[in-house]
């Protein structure tokens, strides 16, 4: 295994210095040559002591549980544990996932999930005049899910199952594996849906589960693709009710164009701001994309519905789409999807914002332009990105920290305390990331939350970030085992207090905050 | 940031704080203004709520939502000026319109063309558009003190970190409902000290701790005091209930700002403004929107009624003339801004308005922006904050004086 490991990881970086030298990276030949020192592999002193451990355990997990420390002290070499954890999260993202039975209505198929809907719908409007809804949801029964969901509210329980899962599957090595638990989180950011958009409601479990967990580790256009015609996606940017214009005109129909999605779909999904597209573009992808909606009764949750459909030749992209007889209707937006996960901008703005994710608020050039390289010539496989990440000596060098978001945070908290089944420590997380200001799948804009210290590392946030570390750990048990991890100094402090204090006190050292 | 936009400031802020001192501890009436900026997030339809009913294009351009010319009814306009109506979800500012303490800016924004609404709010809280890089928000600059460093100068309510208030200068920052009374852990010295050790080697945590804690303390001393509690509550009883979301926040801004008056800054903001759907018309979404908007506006206008105290609402942009396919707007360009305060030239339109024909908005689509939106707050920051041009320039750079809205306020 560990023979096979090390070939593996050779092959990448060849693959990666190959991909390097034919991008069209900076034309200044020392610059390309400190790519090449980028990507050899992490001088061994980088990989040695607590510190790298600390490192791997905190940034391709949430947190050190128990085992993940025993887990990587047993491992000869932190890079070989970290390449492990790459495969095992491969290999979980092609399996279905592990939910309890209390959750498994997340995985109730779409055309179950819009009449779950549906029903909600017409009990509420079959409400006798004069009398009201108790829409109050007492707090603690928010994560319990002992009964069976009133039919009133089939759609808050589905986003609070939601939420339970994404809580369960960031703190505990028992609900997921765990650096799959991150890649979910990073593109559902990525790819963000807001949940407390009306008609998003059902399906925000099923969007984490079979769009974006399934494909966190696969090819990016898939993972495109498939929140491109999912109902949370469809719903939340408006694409679902976006037709032709003629088709507005009609008596039949009021409706037209949208281009919501259009414009997110470039902006944010795929090129990025300065990408290279006009407000022409925009219009032109939103008439390509016409006809792209829901379908309640289909097992893909998605139809193209071609009398809705935009036709006649669209330029687009220094494309025109829509000429050829065989590559109009559905086609065209599926081409234009093709194109834009294959474009050198795409490439670019995932390779910064996985860098963002996992390596330093802003990351060196050479790093993203290895892994832009990497995308480009893998057709956008993630794994082989996340290869080149990891294998990167960016990734181990100590200088370059993380600050955690409050959901990050959130989960390494209740790692640490050995929480993550536990339905009130939930809650507090829950409530916790709604207060520093990211609720948990309630992001509102398409943009996703950002990563960054700038952003997080504010006076008031750090001050809801102590409360809610002293809190979660009053009943813990001690984790000693962490000192070692700690520096002099923290440790020390944290001996000078009151056993009950303590485990409040690590959780809140510096070494919690940053990854 | 650019080095000398900082010093420049300092420089003003150290002795205008030092002017002021003395007011702080006065309770009665003060000449020195306060500047409240509510930020719409997510483009408002600013022609919703200032209905061009007048203008021959309208009713074709918005055949499912637009809002009736006026005919007396609560389900049409409300006259203004002839040509201009105000949303019937709005009828309580119609007073404030009339006793001319509330102006609109027609065809205000951001010189910038992106239609990205993240762009533009980077663009408007950095007060420099066009700029994608670091750099500070014009409120923590324009409003920060040098001079008594512990103390904050400018406070928002409900975001954790906006943008807008990031900076050098100290600012108070207060969580939406609740929570805002709680003063937390760090309550406890003992609890402090030891987060204070912590942090010891860790410069930024250290600021921050310290910043946090004496924010947190300060907050919730304030909000939790019995006269400021019998406050809340009387001013929750004069409305039709509890004020709600944004006009809640919008009285603990007040409050807060009230009892101290070192705070000369005051930031709110508001989501739910982007509606590409069914944005309804004289009801509906937006209409929603805009009611919770007009009781945020009086909450305001209970607490900053001193002479040189401002209020100015806007959008990071406007939305489309037309409705789009799906009886809702797509992203635009100029927008409507609006100011309330005493010494408003108020009950009126400023700016050019040239009306909705296709050839005079921008891309054929969305109304031009004749006015730069730091036109406005520049008028707003000599107002409220004494502030010259210059002091304003350093806050704006690449900002030039535009003295079409020197006739914003009296003088």
């Amino acid at each position: 295994m560990t023979a096979h490991l090390r070939f593996l990881w050779a092959l990448v970086i060849f693959f990666a210095l190959a991909g390097c030298t034919l991008a069209p990276s900076s034309p200044d030949p020392s610059a390309r040559s400190q790519s090449w020192v980028q990507l050899k592999r992490p001088d061994s002193s980088l990989l040695q002591g607590r510190q790298a451990q600390w490192r791997a355990i905190n940034r391709l997990t949430y947190g050190p549980t128990p085992q993940v420390i025993e887990q990587l002290q047993a491992a000869q070499d932190p890079l070989i544990w970290a390449m492990q954890q790459l495969d095992a999260a491969r290999l979980a993202s092609q399996q279905a996932p592990r939910l309890t039975a209390e959750l498994m209505d997340l995985d109730l198929p779409l055309p179950a999930l819009f009449e779950g809907a549906r029903k909600e719908r017409e009990a509420r409007a079959n409400v006798p005049a004069g009398t009201s809804l108790n829409e109050s949801l007492p707090a603690g029964k928010r994560f319990d899910f002992s009964e069976p969901a009133p039919v009133h509210f089939f759609n808050r329980t589905q986003v609070n199952k939601a939420t339970a899962w994404r809580l369960a599957a960031c703190s505990s090595d028992e609900a997921e594996q765990a650096l799959l638990a991150r890649m979910t989180e990073f593109w559902f950011n990525h790819f963000n849906v807001y949940q407390n958009k009306g008609s998003v409601r059902p399906f925000v479990g099923h969007y984490a589960l079979h769009v974006v967990r399934k494909h966190a580790l696969g090819k990016f256009e898939d993972l495109l693709l498939a929140s491109a015609r999912h109902p949370a996606m469809l719903y939340y940017l408006d694409q679902w009710q976006s037709v032709s214009p003629p088709v507005a005109r009609g008596k039949a129909s009021q409706r037209g164009l949208n281009e919501n999605y259009a414009r997110e779909l470039m902006e944010l999904h795929t090129l990025g701001v300065q990408g290279g597209y006009t407000q022409s573009d925009v219009h032109e992808l939103a008439k390509i994309l016409t006809g792209w909606t829901v379908s309640p009764r289909s097992d893909s949750g998605f139809a193209f519905v071609a009398r809705n459909h935009a036709s006649g030749p669209k330029p687009w992209l220094g494309h025109t789409l829509g000429v050829s007889p065989a590559d109009v209707g559905l086609e065209e937006g599926l081409q234009a999807i093709r194109i834009l996960s294959r474009h050198p901008a795409t490439a670019r703005r995932v390779a910064t914002r996985l860098a963002q994710y996992f390596v330093a608020d802003e990351p060196r050039q050479a790093l993203i332009e290895a892994l832009s390289s990497t995308f480009m010539r893998t057709d956008g496989d993630i794994y082989q990105l996340m290869q080149v990440l990891i294998g990167s000596e960016d990734f181990w060098r100590p200088e370059l920290r993380l600050y955690r978001t409050p959901f990050d945070f959130a989960c390494a908290a209740l790692r640490t305390v050995q929480a993550g089944q536990n339905r009130g420590a939930w809650l507090q997380a829950f409530n916790y990331t709604a207060t520093a200001g990211q609720p948990i799948q309630n992001w509102p804009t398409p943009d996703g939350y950002p990563l960054d210290a700038a952003t997080w590392l504010s006076p008031e946030a750090l001050t809801r970030r102590i409360d809610f570390a002293l809190n979660i750990a009053r009943q813990a048990p001690q984790r000693e085992d962490l000192y070692a991890y700690l520096s002099a100094a923290t440790v020390q402090t944290i001996r000078q207090q009151a056993a009950a204090q303590r485990m409040g006190l690590l959780l809140g050292s510096p070494e919690f905050l940053y990854k | 940031m650019n080095m000398s936009r900082r010093q420049a400031l300092v420089q003003w802020v150290g002795a205008s704080a030092w002017a002021v001192c003395p007011a702080w501890a006065q309770t009665e009436r003060h000449q020195d203004g306060r500047l409240v900026f509510v930020f719409l997030r997510g483009a408002y339809d600013g022609l919703s709520m200032l209905v061009p009913y007048a203008d021959p294009h309208y009713q074709a351009l918005r055949p499912q939502i637009a809002i009736p010319a006026p005919d007396g009814s609560r389900r049409s306009a409300l006259e203004l000026d002839g040509r201009f109506g105000l949303h019937p979800a709005c009828a309580d500012l119609l007073p404030l319109w009339q006793e001319g303490l509330l102006a609109a800016i027609v065809c205000a924004g951001s010189p910038d063309p992106t239609r990205s609404h993240f762009d533009a709010q980077y663009h408007w809280e950095t007060g420099q558009p066009g700029r994608s890089s670091a750099a500070d928000g014009w409120m923590n600059l324009a409003c920060g003190s040098t001079a008594r460093p512990t103390l904050a100068a400018a406070i928002g309510v409900g975001e954790p970190n906006p943008r807008i208030l990031l900076g050098p200068q100290r600012v108070q920052l207060v969580a939406s409902g609740a929570s805002a009374l709680r003063a937390g852990t760090l309550a406890n010295a003992q609890t402090r000290q030891a987060m204070q050790a912590l942090y010891a080697s860790n410069a930024q945590l250290t600021e921050a701790l310290s910043r946090g804690a004496d924010s947190r303390l300060q907050t919730a001393q304030m909000l939790s005091s019995p006269d400021m509690a019998a406050q809340e509550q009387s001013l929750a009883n004069n409305g039709a209930g509890a004020a709600q979301g944004l006009a809640l926040d919008a009285q603990r801004l007040g409050t807060l700002m009230n009892k101290n008056r070192a705070l000369r800054c005051g930031f709110l903001s508001s989501g739910g403004w982007d509606t590409h759907i069914n944005q309804g018309d004289v009801t509906g979404v937006l209409a929603n929107n805009l009611g919770h908007l007009s009781r945020t506006l009086l909450a305001l206008r209970q607490s900053f009624n001193g002479p040189r105290d401002v209020v100015v609402v806007a959008s990071e942009f406007g939305r489309t003339c037309a409705e789009n396919g799906s009886r809702g707007t797509d992203h635009g360009h100029g927008n409507i801004m609006w100011v309330m305060g005493t010494e408003v030239q108020g009950g009126r339109c400023h700016g050019r308005w040239q009306g909705l024909a296709s050839a005079v908005l921008n891309q054929n689509r969305d109304l031009p922006v004749h006015h730069d939106f730091r036109a406005v707050l520049a008028q707003a920051l000599v107002k409220s904050q004494g502030m010259t041009p210059a002091q304003v320039a350093a806050v704006f750079p690449g900002y030039s004086w535009d003295s079409d809205m020197d006739g914003l306020f009296r003088a």
